[in-house]
């Protein structure tokens, strides 16, 4: 998770439906590590038990990093798999949101 | 006299309002071991009554209501009906779906099905219990709103015994072209214009009373299906909190996420975040909403009892809005106004209009003003621009009664922009509007609406939003043009069985076909293997196609309008439209899935595969 030369960048994270009372807001800048990909930042999201049971399929600190079913991860507007899934490496300026699989109509 | 068959009365009430005779009529078992209940049956009965080629508002229309072996048990959400005719509003099958409890009551009047013929010559209701039919004069009912027709069917009855009503209110009188048909007063068989049906009938109202009971062949086997459909339903976040909580203008801001929220008539999907909220699920939880409440025997509980304050007037309270009002008759219509859209979405309940095509055609006629199509002098002076939440309320009355522009507007948008020389600008698949997801932002969704048998309606066409979230988690990227093809007939089957089953869409989000196997199996005693589910899926989705051919339809109406096709919006960095090379691609791919040939028709090799007896059409 270490960038090289310790250079930050800046990304916006969005929080919708149950994700804004679990996380506080609406959304959060994080200054991260250049390198850290999207699966670094959710593990940085994971800072409680409750918010790793949300996150996780595994919520214990360390195991594989198991997305639930129901989160969806985009980045910029695109699902995270055509980032090419949790390795998706983030940069400067991305947004990335959470939201819950949802239906209606 | 013989037991009735496990989960099933084996009788149906065939009702002729011309002669003005009912008569129950024995129901083949065979039919429901190849078509289930619901929507299959339904469908079944129609096409052995109709004539394809006559006006979905003369006397030869047939209306057909059924419901499934499954209602009348405890399954969840298990109480709905399914009603099936010929669209006013397309031309090709109506076929529409609804909660509430009268499904459930009109099952224990010791019916499976009921099938509606002919034309009164005087307003009628019918007033069914067991055993009994009566045809009772509705002079005095006609011109009714549909609550006050349901105080007046239900005044006086006792709550233990509470007959429930399905009725139609002015807009089905007037033939409004999508008008609905409600039951439990806001749960609705809304899409494609059966009230209209309703009205040429002169039919106002159904009651039903009874307390008939079905047999259940084997409780243990049913339970151990329920018990797996509750235990699911609880573990998803969907049917556990998230519509109980955000009802489904929950996703007002999701789908805007995934630039699928349509904009001012479709021509975009670009809107302002603080504009949303103004309009959100959560928003309306916090300001409107009074409760939250499920159909019966539903424990998800989407729907959304609220109530509205306005300077200088009563409070008034209502059901809703669901997404698709919120989106249709708001961001469609370039209106972020709750209160608005809300006190619309009442007088649409109230006089029994469709709010997706509703919400539709109005967005068109703004185009269409804007455009100086539509001039003020056609608008009996309304200001039709978009943006302008003041004329919502009032062009639903108009619709409604088919006053000054409302009578243009109740003709849907179809007719509406061909009356004004630009039929291009009706956002619509067979003269059905499109819900509130636009096509070019899933794939997948977009030859939904193309191949729906209804027209272009999410419900029966397939529900692809949920592939649109996955993306390629799923392996399902929502611009595939070549997985589309399979993964909506996946998703129309689907939707063909929780019809047919008389189920809600949203258990989908909980579980597949396997608890309802085990269910349907233990409550009839009959084979409902998850393969013979499908392949009555499979049956029941030619039968309808069938339909439309023989009422005229033809690929060339597998279509999305030229929009789609022409103008690209931009989703996540890429210019995304539907061209006619990719409908053409998925239409001819999506045919080949079904099974059918390369001009969309059920081959007969096919129909002998699947045991379909091609239907002998009614000759005027």
């Amino acid at each position: 998770m270490n960038g090289c030369c310790g250079k930050k960048m800046t990304v916006r994270v969005r929080f919708f439906a149950p994700y804004r009372a679990l996380f506080g807001g609406k959304e959060r800048l994080l200054d991260l590590d250049t390198g850290t990909t999207a699966a670094g930042l959710l593990d940085i999201l994971g800072d409680s038990p409750e918010r790793r049971e949300a996150l996780f399929e595994n919520p214990a600190v360390g195991a594989p990093g198991l997305l639930k079913p129901h989160l969806v991860v985009m980045i910029n507007g695109a699902e995270l798999s055509s980032r090419g899934g949790p390795a998706a490496e983030l940069r400067d300026g991305d947004t990335v949101v959470l939201l819950p699989l949802m239906g209606g109509g | 006299m013989n037991p009735s068959p496990f989960g099933f009365f084996g009788r149906y009430l065939e009702v002729d309002l011309s002669a003005g005779r009912a008569q129950a009529r024995p129901l083949d078992p065979a039919l429901v071991a190849d078509y289930v209940g619901g929507r299959g049956l339904a469908t079944r009965l129609f096409c052995d009554e109709a004539d394809p080629s006559a006006d979905p508002l003369g006397p030869e229309n047939v209306i057909v209501i059924a419901v499934s072996p499954l209602v009348g048990t405890n399954a969840p959400t298990s109480a709905r009906g399914h009603m099936v005719f010929h669209s006013p509003l397309t031309g090709v099958i109506g076929t529409s779906n609804s909660g509430g409890g009268w499904g459930f009551t009109f099952k224990a009047t010791g019916y499976d099905a009921l099938v509606i013929k002919g034309r009164a010559p005087e307003p009628v209701w019918l007033d069914l219990t067991p055993g009994e039919t009566k045809i009772c004069p509705a002079g005095a009912l006609w011109g009714k709103d549909i609550p006050a027709l349901t105080e007046e069917l239900t005044a006086g009855c006792e709550t233990g015994d509470r007959p429930r009503v399905l009725g139609i209110g002015p807009a089905g009188e007037n033939l409004v072209r999508f008008a609905d048909v409600a039951n439990d007063r806001n749960r609705v068989y809304g899409r494609g214009g059966p009230g209209a049906v309703w009205g040429s009938k002169n039919l106002k109202a159904i009651r039903v009373r009874g307390k008939e009971k079905i047999r259940i062949h084997d409780p243990e086997r049913y339970k151990s299906g329920y018990d797996q459909a509750l235990h699911l339903m609880r573990q998803a976040p969907v049917t556990k909190r998230l519509l109980r909580e955000l009802g489904t203008a929950g996703l007002v801001e999701l789908i805007n996420v995934i630039g699928m929220l349509p904009h001012r008539n479709f021509q975009d999907c670009a809107h302002r975040d603080e504009d949303l909220e103004r309009i959100s699920g959560e928003t309306i939880a916090r300001t409107i909403l009074e409760r939250a409440a499920g159909c019966y025997l539903c424990p998800i509980g989407c729907q959304r009892h609220t109530r509205i304050s306005r300077d200088g007037l009563a409070d008034e309270s209502g059901e809703g809005p669901e997404y698709e009002t919120v989106v249709l008759m708001g961001p469609s219509c370039g209106i972020y106004d709750l209160e608005a859209i809300t006190t619309a979405n009442y007088r649409c309940n109230e006089l029994g209009l469709d709010t997706i095509s509703f919400g539709g055609t109005v967005a068109c006629a703004m185009e269409l003003a804007e455009a100086g199509l539509l001039p003020a002098d056609r608008t009996d002076g309304l200001d039709l621009r978009f943006g302008n939440a003041g004329v919502l309320e009032k062009l639903a009355v108009a619709t409604a009664h088919r006053r000054g522009i409302g009578d243009l507007l109740a003709e849907g948008s179809r007719r509406l922009a061909e009356k004004c020389g630009r039929p291009d600008l009706s956002m619509s698949v067979k003269g059905m509007e499109i819900p509130a997801y636009d096509p070019r932002a899933s794939f997948t969704q977009a030859l939904g609406y193309m191949t729906s048998p209804s027209g272009a309606c999410h419900l029966r066409g397939g529900y692809a939003v949920s592939l649109a979230f996955f993306g390629g988690a799923k392996e399902i990227p929502r611009f595939s043009l070549l997985q589309s093809p399979i993964a909506i007939r996946n998703m129309q089957n689907t939707g063909i069985l929780q019809d047919s089953l008389g189920v809600c869409r949203f258990t989908g989000y909980a579980f597949g076909a396997d608890p309802w196997s085990r269910m349907l199996s233990g409550v009839t005693g009959m084979d409902f293997s998850i393969a013979r589910l499908e392949e009555a899926e499979n049956r029941i989705a030619a039968l309808e196609r069938l339909f439309n051919l023989a009422a005229g339809a033809t690929a060339a109406d597998d279509a999305l309008p030229p929009r789609f096709a022409d103008t690209p919006i931009v989703i996540a960095g890429e210019p995304r439209a539907v061209t006619r090379d990719y409908q053409k691609r998925m239409r001819e791919d999506y045919y080949q899935v079904r099974g059918w040939d390369a001009e969309g028709r059920p081959t007969a090799e096919l129909s002998s595969l699947l045991r379909l007896a091609p239907p002998a059409w009614r000759k005027p």
